[in-house]
C-alpha cells in the first residue's frame, strides 16, 4: 500500500496552538492591577453551592439568600455572640438604637436616625410596619409567616417609634420581633402588587439600608456587593464581596483550594478539613452547626393516616430498632470529628442542648431480647428475623443528592442485617424525597433539618400534631410531649425553667422512640489567611463580615483592583 | 428549492412541538412538586397551595398546555417558579454562554478531527496512523464528565494552569471589556471546550480517515498525481474537498451532542450556560425552564441538521440539482 507522506501543516499547527495557549495565559495573567490602599481597601470571594433565587428577604429562606441579603437588609437587631434567644439582654441594636417594653406585651423600638436606605432617603418607622404588613400578607406567602403569629400588630408612635403589640407574654417575644424579619423599603416597593412579590424586579436589584450595596448578579455565575462607606453603624472593611456560584458544595472547596475563591461555608468532609489544613495560605474556623439528621419512622401506615404502621406503630418495636443502632461507631465513619450524636432532636446552636438527657442506650443483646419477646425470630433460618409468615423488614427512604444520608443508609442496612432487619434503600431525587415524606409514603426516612437557634420554633413544627402534614413526616405524637414543649415554649420563668421543662419532654420523645437521632453537624468554615478578624456567629456565617477585615499589608493585587 | 425548504420547515415545526409536547407532559407527571421548599426547611401547605394556585398547577393537565402553547404562540415562555424571573431573561443569560462552549468545542473537533484524519490516512498503516488510531479511539470511549474530571484535576487543580471553573475571573474581569479580559475568558474557556471539542475531534478523525482513504484510491486522485501535481495540493485540495461529505453528515449530528454534552460539562466546570440551569430546572421541577431547555434544544438540533442539508448543496451540486 502506497502512502502519501507526512503533513507538514500538523506539526505546525501544535506549535500554533501551543504559541496561543502560552499568549493565552500570558494576557489572562496581565490583568488590570489596581491602586487602592489602605484598611478599606479588599475583595473577599466566597465559593458556594446554588444561587439566590431572589433577593427580597421577604419571600425566600435559602440560606445563600440570607447570606446575601443580611448584608444588604438589616434587622431592627440581632442576636449577640451568645446566641441567646430569650429575653432581650444578649441582643444588639442593628436599626433599633434602643427599645423598651412599655407593657409586658408592648415593645417599643426607637429607630436610629442615621439610618439611611442607599438611595439616599431615611429609614422610618412606616417602613417597619410595612415590612411587618408583607410578612404577614398571605398573598405574599412569607416563609416566615407562623413565626410571626404571636405578633398581632406593629404600629407607628412617630416616623422614629415602631410599637410591636403581642398576642400573650412569653420567653422568647424580642426574638420574635428582630429575628425573622428584614426591613424593606416602602417607597421602593409599595407600588408592588402582593402577589407579584416573588417576581418583583426589585429582586434582582435591591436598594438596602445595610453595610453593602448591590452592584451587579450574573445568573449562573456571581454575585457582587461593594462596601457602603456611609454606612452609619461603621464603614465595612471589606471593599467589595462576591460570591462564586457552583453546583454543589465540593465544588465550592475545589475553587477554594484552587486559589479562585477566599472563603467556604463548610468543608463538609474530614478529607476537606485535612486538604484546607495542608494549604498554607488557608486558615480554618470550627463553629457550631444548624442541622441534626435523623432517621424517622413512619407511625402511620405508608399513604394512610388513619392506621399504625405495621412495624413502627408498635412503640416497643421502635424502641429496640434504635437500641440497635451504634450511633457513635456511624458518626465517626461518616464525619470523623465534624459532628456530634445529638441527644435528641436538636442542632448544636439550641442552647438547650445537654448531652445529661436520657435516651436509650446502643444495646444489641436488649434489643434483641425485646425483639424476641415481640415474637420476631428467624424461624426459617434465613437470617431475618419474621413473624406469622412475614419477615421484619422495612424500607428506607433517602435522596440521591445527599452523599452523607446515602452513606448512612448503606452503614444501617448493615447494622440491622446483624440484628436479622431487612432494610432495602429507596434513593430518590430530592424533590420526589420532599414529596413523599410530606405525604407520609414511607416506611422509614433520613432527613436532615436546618434550625433556628431557638428549639421554639422548629421543635414542635417537627415533632408535635402542628407539623402534620408538613416536617412531622412520622406523625410523632404524644400528649405528655406536647404539654411540655408548649410549656417551655411559653413559659416565662427564666432560661434554667425552660430548660428544664425542654429537657423533660425530650426525655419522653427519646422513650417513644419516634426516630433515631444520628447526627448534629459542627462545621468548619475556612477563609483566607490574608482576612483578619474573622469572627462567625454559628447561625449565620457571615452575620459579622462587615468587622473582618484584610490589612493593607496583606493586600493582594486582586484586593487593590480598581473597577 | 422551495418544495423543498417548506416540506423540511414543516417537519422542523412538527418535531419541536412533538419534543415540547412530550417534555411538557413528562415533567409534569413526574413525581416530585415544584415550591417544596430547600433541605431541612419547611413550608406552610396553605402557603404551598397558594402558590401552586398562583402559577396554575392546580388545573387539569390540558388546561395548562393549552394555556402554554397559547404563550408560546406569542412568544411568551412564561415564568421560573424558581428563578422568580421570566424564562426568556434566564435563557437569554445562559444561551451564549452555551453557545461559546459548543462552537468553540465544534470548531476544536472538526480542526482535530479534520486534521488528525488527513493525517493518519497519509499514514496509513504506519506508526503515526496506528499510535494516533488508538489514542482517539480512547479518548472517544471516554465519558465527557469523566474526561473533565481528569482535565480539572491535572492541569487546573495539580498544575494551577487553569481556572477550576466559571467563565471568567469575577474579580478582574466582570465584563469582557478589554483585551486581557478577553484573554481571561479564552482561559476559562479552554478546558471545557477541550473537554467537550477532544471527544468529538477523536470521532471525526476516525471517520475523516476512512473518507479520505476511500477517496485517494479513485481514479481523479491518481490522475491529478499523473499530472505531477505535489502530493500536499493532492491531499489537500483533491482529495479533502470529496472526502468532506460525510462529515457534513457528522456535522448534523454532532450539533445535539454538544448540547448535550455541554449539560455535563457546564456542570463539572461550574459554566453558566443552559445544561446546568437545565439540570438544576429538573431537580427543582421547574417545569416552565424545562420545557423551555427542550424548546431550545430541539430547534438547535433541527436547525444543525437543516444547516447539514445546505451545505451538502454546496459541497455536492448533484444534491442540489436533486433538491430543487
Amino acid at each position: 500500500m502506497e502512502s502519501y507522506g507526512a503533513m507538514p501543516t500538523i506539526r505546525s499547527s501544535f506549535e500554533l496552538t501551543a504559541a496561543a495557549l502560552a499568549g493565552l495565559l500570558l494576557v489572562a495573567g496581565c490583568a488590570r492591577k489596581g491602586g487602592c490602599t489602605g484598611d478599606y481597601c479588599g475583595t473577599l470571594v466566597i465559593a458556594t453551592a446554588g444561587e439566590p433565587d431572589i433577593l427580597l428577604p421577604a419571600v425566600s429562606d435559602r440560606a445563600i439568600t440570607r447570606d446575601v441579603t443580611e448584608q444588604v437588609f438589616l434587622k431592627l437587631a440581632d442576636l449577640g455572640p451568645s446566641g441567646n434567644t430569650i429575653g432581650d439582654e444578649d441582643f444588639q441594636p442593628l436599626l433599633a438604637e434602643r427599645w423598651e417594653w412599655d407593657t409586658p406585651t408592648t415593645l417599643v423600638f426607637h429607630l436610629d436616625p442615621r439610618a439611611r436606605w442607599q438611595d439616599g432617603r431615611a429609614v422610618t418607622a412606616a417602613d417597619v410596619a410595612f415590612t411587618y404588613d408583607i410578612y404577614t400578607d398571605s398573598l405574599v406567602g412569607s416563609p416566615f409567616r407562623p413565626n410571626l403569629r404571636q405578633i398581632a400588630a406593629v404600629t407607628t408612635r412617630d416616623s422614629l417609634t415602631v410599637v410591636f403589640r403581642f398576642r400573650q407574654r412569653y420567653p422568647e417575644m424580642f426574638y420574635d420581633a428582630v429575628y425573622h424579619m428584614r426591613i424593606v423599603p416602602s417607597h421602593l416597593l409599595r407600588e408592588v402588587p402582593r402577589s407579584q412579590w416573588r417576581t418583583a424586579a426589585f429582586g434582582r436589584a435591591p436598594v438596602g439600608d445595610g453595610p453593602y450595596r448591590f452592584v451587579a448578579w450574573r445568573a449562573g455565575e456571581s454575585l457582587e456587593l461593594a462596601a457602603d462607606s456611609t454606612f452609619f453603624l461603621g464603614r465595612p472593611h471589606v471593599r467589595r464581596l462576591i460570591w462564586r456560584f457552583t453546583p454543589d458544595q465540593q465544588v465550592a472547596v475545589t475553587q477554594l483550594v484552587a486559589g479562585d475563591a477566599d472563603a467556604v461555608e463548610v468543608l463538609i468532609t474530614p478529607d476537606n478539613v485535612q486538604r484546607a489544613g495542608a494549604d498554607t495560605q488557608l486558615a480554618t474556623y470550627p463553629y457550631r452547626g444548624g442541622a441534626y439528621g435523623s432517621l424517622v419512622f413512619n407511625l402511620a401506615a405508608p399513604g394512610d393516616t388513619a392506621t399504625p404502621h405495621p412495624l413502627f406503630g408498635d412503640r416497643e418495636l421502635r424502641r429496640a430498632v434504635v437500641m440497635t443502632v451504634d450511633r457513635a461507631a456511624l458518626l465517626h465513619n461518616v464525619f470523623g470529628d465534624m459532628a456530634k450524636v445529638p441527644p435528641g432532636p436538636m442542632s448544636r446552636l439550641f442552647w438547650i442542648w445537654d448531652p445529661e438527657i436520657r435516651e436509650l442506650p446502643h444495646d444489641s443483646a436488649r434489643a434483641a431480647r425485646t425483639l424476641t419477646r415481640l415474637a420476631w425470630t428467624d424461624s426459617d433460618g434465613d437470617g431475618i428475623r419474621d413473624r406469622d409468615g412475614h419477615p421484619l423488614a422495612f424500607r428506607l427512604l433517602v435522596p440521591t443528592t445527599s452523599a452523607v444520608r446515602r452513606q448512612y443508609a448503606r452503614l444501617l442496612q448493615e447494622q440491622f442485617r446483624t440484628m436479622g432487619i431487612d432494610v432495602q434503600l429507596d434513593e430518590v431525587d430530592f424533590s420526589v424525597f420532599n414529596e413523599r415524606a410530606r405525604a407520609g409514603r414511607f416506611d422509614a426516612l433520613i432527613n436532615i433539618w436546618n434550625t433556628d437557634p431557638t428549639p421554639s420554633s422548629s421543635i414542635p413544627q417537627s415533632w408535635t400534631r402542628a407539623g402534620f402534614g408538613r416536617s412531622n413526616y412520622g406523625r410523632y405524637e404524644d400528649p405528655a410531649f406536647e404539654r411540655l414543649v408548649d410549656r417551655a415554649v411559653t413559659s416565662v420563668g427564666g432560661r434554667d425553667e425552660a430548660k428544664r421543662t425542654w429537657r423533660a419532654a425530650i426525655e419522653i420523645l427519646n422513650q417513644d422512640a419516634p426516630a433515631i437521632f444520628l447526627f448534629a453537624t459542627e462545621n468548619v468554615a475556612a477563609v483566607h489567611k490574608r482576612v483578619a478578624d474573622v469572627r462567625i456567629r454559628p447561625d449565620s456565617w457571615l452575620a459579622l463580615v462587615r468587622t473582618w477585615r484584610i490589612p493593607a499589608d496583606r493586600l493582594t493585587d486582586r484586593d487593590r483592583v480598581e473597577r | 428549492m422551495a418544495a423543498w425548504l417548506v416540506r423540511r420547515l414543516a417537519a422542523s415545526i412538527a418535531i419541536v412541538w412533538a419534543v415540547v409536547t412530550l417534555t411538557f407532559i413528562i415533567i409534569h407527571l413526574a413525581h416530585g412538586s415544584p415550591f417544596l421548599p430547600e433541605q431541612g426547611q419547611d413550608i406552610d401547605p396553605a402557603t404551598l397551595d397558594r402558590l401552586r394556585h398562583d402559577w396554575g398547577l392546580d388545573r387539569p393537565l390540558p388546561d395548562q398546555y393549552a394555556l402554554y402553547l397559547r404563550n408560546l404562540a406569542r412568544g411568551d415562555l412564561g415564568l421560573s417558579f424558581a428563578l422568580h424571573r421570566p424564562v426568556a431573561a434566564a435563557l437569554a443569560e445562559a444561551l451564549p454562554n452555551t453557545f461559546t462552549l459548543a462552537f468553540t468545542a465544534l470548531i476544536l473537533d472538526f480542526a482535530f478531527g479534520l486534521a488528525l484524519g488527513v493525517y493518519q490516512a497519509a499514514r496509513e498503516r504506519r506508526f503515526g496512523d496506528i499510535a494516533l488510531g488508538n489514542v482517539a479511539l480512547f479518548v472517544n470511549s471516554m465519558p465527557t464528565f469523566w474526561l473533565g474530571l481528569v482535565l480539572l484535576l491535572v492541569f487546573a487543580q495539580r498544575l494551577g494552569w487553569f481556572p477550576v471553573g466559571g467563565p471568567r475571573d469575577p474579580v478582574l474581569c466582570p465584563r469582557v471589556d478589554s483585551l486581557a479580559c478577553v484573554a481571561d475568558f479564552a482561559w476559562h474557556l479552554t478546558l471545557p471546550a477541550l473537554t467537550l471539542g477532544l471527544v468529538g475531534a477523536a470521532g471525526t478523525a476516525r471517520f475523516q480517515r476512512a473518507a479520505m482513504l476511500e477517496v485517494v484510491r479513485q481514479d481523479f486522485v491518481r490522475t491529478a498525481r499523473a499530472k505531477g501535481l505535489r502530493e500536499r495540493r493532492v491531499l489537500l485540495v483533491h482529495a479533502l474537498r470529496n472526502a468532506l461529505l460525510p462529515l457534513i453528515t457528522l456535522f448534523g449530528l454532532t450539533f445535539p451532542f454538544l448540547l448535550t454534552g455541554a449539560v455535563l460539562v457546564e456542570w463539572v466546570f461550574a459554566w453558566p450556560g443552559m445544561g446546568r440551569l437545565a439540570v438544576t430546572a429538573i431537580l427543582q421541577r421547574d417545569y416552565p425552564i424545562v420545557t423551555a431547555a427542550a424548546l431550545v434544544a430541539s430547534l438547535m438540533v433541527v436547525l444543525g441538521n437543516l444547516l447539514a442539508d445546505a451545505l451538502y448543496g454546496v459541497a455536492d451540486p448533484r444534491i442540489r440539482v436533486r433538491a430543487t
